[in-house]
């Protein structure tokens, strides 16, 4: 039996048991102790390339292991190990790795502890997890102890010049064992990459340990242009800063997701005029030193809009959200060419789609020439008020004197994020938002409708909020009521566009819930195991 | 005939072979024919050298003139032993017509004339042709029909070969054989796609024991990557490895009788190989034992060793059909 715990896209914790067997994945272990099967069929090698008629004439099944090929179409057991024979052949052919892990992972249900005999390395082990394997083998590490090589965390070394260094002083390197020390060291990586799944900050990692191989940065790349696939298992907020410091960082699918749904979701509560400001390193925005002055300056007479690498556009209303208030990226001054496209392709988007009276654009720089390139592409008219900096007395006199004569608006943050979060322009009047920074509650009639999660900046919804969303974020369930979690087998349904950590509305004959989604939509439907919703109040009807 | 004209065969080279216990001199020739009937073996790259869709008529000339080209370049005298092959099976008509190979077998039916061919193609009227033009020879047999057996495993022969043909039908092809004195060498194959290191090795040990009563001698050919084969696609997509030349040398120390082995591409990518530092060795001592027969002397190489021995062993262990080849 295998029961995922956490997601971190395809990658994953979880569990394993099976008699007296226990296992916390990512893990290595001697796999063929664990399933004797595994020794016992003989001339049974499919290469992973071989084609279906081969596959159907040749491709054995282990007793208590399921043996999946790219080429095959059989479908694996819920709950069950999957091994995908030869994998280590996929590492050298990052196209064909990720396009057989997204035809075979699509085929298979996702409570299945997938195992990649003869891969792992410590170099190359963050990949393999990010790819939703769980469980590995020594057998890569101890052929490199019978080639004399010495295994890090950073690639392979002659073993001669790296033991007694004191580049590692594991308890094999103590005792001049080279394969004590080759294992320890592919352990002690999966324990780190297990503390970045549970912290939410692998794919940081991921990026880091990609530069290990050309072939890792490949697969990485490949990956994140297959959003959909990455993309419907990456949580929808973290508690977490996001760092976006490598060039790879602006294609990570929360940062896509984001700039997705400005376009496609997000509602403005204004459209007479727009000012365009830089960003800041300080989150949110509105606590920096510049934005106080920006704000100050601006005083509710345009909607504040940042521009922003890796996100592109911001507007003040979701500057808390996640990632818009969490990310971090280092700051030159110099936007390279996949910014600028990535951005600018953003920025046309939004002023086609959302046709401002007036457009001011209060940024210097790269960020003025790629928003100007932009908005001429849009055919808006825009006026760009800062001069040498944005924060400068010249500037901010320039912005406040072009605004003069706009009527003061406040910005309308309820309505903003609601149609971010949950994809439906929601009629606002009569919310308000109450309390102090920490503790903040969206009431009506005195009547709360939401909560905001300080940590993430999502609305939680109340049993009276989710009436004024409609059809949204609805899990399905089985005739029963809830006592604690739902469970995967208790849902009946649920709307596709459900991610992990995404605020849900349960829906059943006899009971309704307010909760947190665990898994994402793809998992609810296709798994039998484990926690979909955790959740939050039971109102029994 | 005709006879003055020429034509250069598909390849042909000069060498020493052990027979009966005696080393001789030896003229090796892969005749251009019409190309095997069979033609679906994994590992075979000689599947394109052939006269595809030409008159038996046209076919006959060609071969005939390949043989012109022989006697013109080599002193045919010097040569005791002569190995004749083509892309196929030099007993298939269709192949080789009647007439060519009647041709071929009498302009050397005063040597020791090896041809290969498939089992299927051995019967009485072939022999019986045959027989009746070899001249008689003194020392013993002077004809030997060599057959690619490649394992005594009719499983693996079916999957990692695609031969097509059974123990039973090689078995069956030595008894025709034998009725009418002819001599069978029996050809083996080291580590066709599919099988780990230890499997290859295996599955040679037992092949050797097993085909050993029907053979007059065995030689084991070392399985290489040939272009625009099965065997390349796997191999160019890290699925197959070539074995070890310490995996040679063990199956040949291993067996009770002597092999002969050529190992082609010895220390190649292509072929087998070790890691590169002791492969010329090795290869120079597998070519002396096919001709010294000296197990004593082998054994001794087996026993060297070399950075990549801890690396050989250690597939041997943990090499298995679900992960391999663990190297290239």
């Amino acid at each position: 039996m295998f029961e995922v715990i956490k997601r971190e896209g395809p990658a994953r914790t979880g569990v394993f048991s099976e008699g007296e067997i226990t296992l916390n994945t990512p893990c290595a272990t001697d796999t063929a102790e664990i399933f004797p099967s595994l020794r016992t069929m003989a001339y049974s090698n499919v290469p992973l390339q071989a084609g279906s008629d081969f596959c159907k004439k040749y491709l054995k099944q282990y007793d208590n292991i399921f043996t999946s090929h790219p080429s095959d179409t059989a479908k694996a057991e819920t709950g069950s190990v999957v091994m995908v024979p030869g994998w280590h052949t996929a590492l050298p052919d990052p196209r064909n790795y990720v396009k057989w892990i997204i035809e075979m992972k699509s085929r298979h249900p996702p409570d299945t502890m997938w195992y990649s005999p003869a891969c792992a390395l410590p170099s190359n082990i963050a990949t393999l997890i990010a790819s939703g394997f769980d469980l590995f083998d020594y057998t890569a590490v101890d052929l490199k102890t019978s080639q004399g090589v010495f295994c890090n965390s950073d690639g392979e070394y002659p073993a001669e010049e790296c033991m007694g260094t004191g580049i590692c002083r594991c308890e094999g390197c103590l005792k001049d064992d080279l394969k004590l020390h080759n294992r320890i060291a592919l352990d002690s990586e999966i324990a780190k990459i297990i503390l970045r799944i549970n912290e939410g900050n692998l794919r940081e990692y991921l990026e880091k340990q990609s530069l290990n191989s050309p072939q890792l940065v490949s697969i990485l790349r490949l990956f994140d242009r297959e959003y959909d696939f990455i993309e419907k298992s990456t949580p929808i907020a973290r508690p977490i800063r996001l760092y976006s410091n490598s060039g790879d960082s602006i294609n990570r699918p929360e940062i896509k997701r984001f700039g997705q749904r400005v376009l496609k979701r997000y509602t403005p509560s204004r459209t007479d005029a727009a000012v365009i400001l830089p960003c800041s390193a300080r989150k949110p925005y509105s606590s920096s030193q510049s934005h106080r002055k920006f704000m100050s300056t601006v005083r509710d007479r345009a909607h504040e809009i940042i521009l922003t690498s890796p996100l592109a556009l911001v507007p003040r209303e979701l500057e808390g959200v996640y990632p818009a208030g969490h990310y971090d990226i280092p700051v030159t001054g110099y936007w390279d060419m996949e910014e600028r496209k990535i951005i600018g392709a953003i920025v046309e988007e939004y002023f086609t789609k959302n046709r401002y009276g007036h457009v001011f654009v209060h940024l210097n720089g790269d960020a003025a020439e790629i928003v100007k390139n932009a908005l001429e592409r849009t055919g808006t008219e825009a006026t760009f008020t800062a001069a040498e900096g944005p924060t400068s007395h010249e500037s901010l006199r320039n912005l406040d004197r072009a605004l003069s004569g706009l009527p003061r608006k406040s910005h309308n943050y309820i309505r903003g994020m609601l149609s971010w979060q949950f994809g439906e322009d929601t009629d606002t009047s009569g919310m308000m938002i109450k309390g102090r920074f920490g503790n903040r509650k969206i009431l009506k009639n005195k009547k709360q409708l939401f909560s905001i999660d300080n940590e993430t900046g999502l609305y939680r919804p109340t049993f009276e909020g989710w009436e004024t969303i409609v059809d949204r974020y609805i899990v399905e369930i089985d005739d029963f009521i809830p006592q604690g979690d739902i469970l995967a087998p208790g849902v009946v349904s649920c709307d596709p566009e459900i991610r992990p950590g995404d605020e849900v509305f349960v829906r059943g004959q006899k009971a309704v819930a307010t909760g947190r989604a665990a898994m994402g939509a793809d998992e609810m439907v296709r798994s039998q195991r484990g926690v979909a919703v955790k959740v939050r109040k039971v109102k029994k009807i | 005939m005709i006879l003055d004209h020429q034509e250069k065969p598909l390849a042909s080279w000069t060498g020493k072979e052990r027979i009966s216990g005696e080393t001789v001199d030896c003229l090796t020739i892969i005749f251009k024919s019409g190309g095997c009937s069979w033609n679906r073996c994994l590992m075979c790259g000689y599947k394109f050298e052939r006269y595809d869709k030409t008159s038996p008529e046209l076919l006959r000339d060609s071969i005939i003139r390949q043989l012109n080209w022989i006697f013109s370049n080599y002193k045919t005298d010097k040569f005791r032993l002569i190995k004749i092959f083509t892309s196929g099976s030099f007993l298939d008509p269709i192949e080789v017509p009647k007439e060519a190979m009647k041709e071929i077998v009498s302009r050397f039916s005063d040597k020791i004339l090896i041809v290969e061919t498939r089992p299927e193609y051995v019967n009485d009227i072939v022999l019986d042709e045959i027989c009746g033009i070899m001249k008689p020879d003194d020392v013993g047999k002077n004809f030997y029909i060599a057959m690619g057996l490649e394992t005594t495993n009719d499983a693996i022969r079916e999957k990692c070969i695609d031969k097509g043909n059974t123990f039973d039908d090689f078995k069956e092809a030595v008894s025709e054989a034998k009725k009418y004195g002819a001599g069978v060498k029996t050809y083996l194959m080291m580590k066709p796609l599919f099988l780990t290191e230890k499997e290859a090795i295996d599955d040679m040990k037992k092949s050797i024991k097993e085909s050993a009563p029907y053979s007059d001698f065995i030689s084991m050919n070392v399985c290489t990557v040939q272009s625009r084969t099965e065997v390349e696609y796997f191999w160019k997509r890290g699925a197959y490895r070539p074995a070890y030349l310490w995996s040679v040398l063990d199956v040949l120390v291993s067996s009770d009788i002597h092999v002969a082995c050529d190992p082609v591409g010895g220390g190649k990518k292509r072929g087998p190989h070790n890691c590169g530092i002791c492969d010329h060795d090795l290869v120079e001592a597998i070519n002396n034992y096919s001709l010294n027969a000296d197990r004593g002397y082998l054994k001794a190489h087996l026993e060297k060793d070399c950075k990549c021995k801890s690396e050989w062993e250690f597939i041997l262990d943990n090499e298995m059909p679900y992960c391999m080849p663990l190297t290239n």
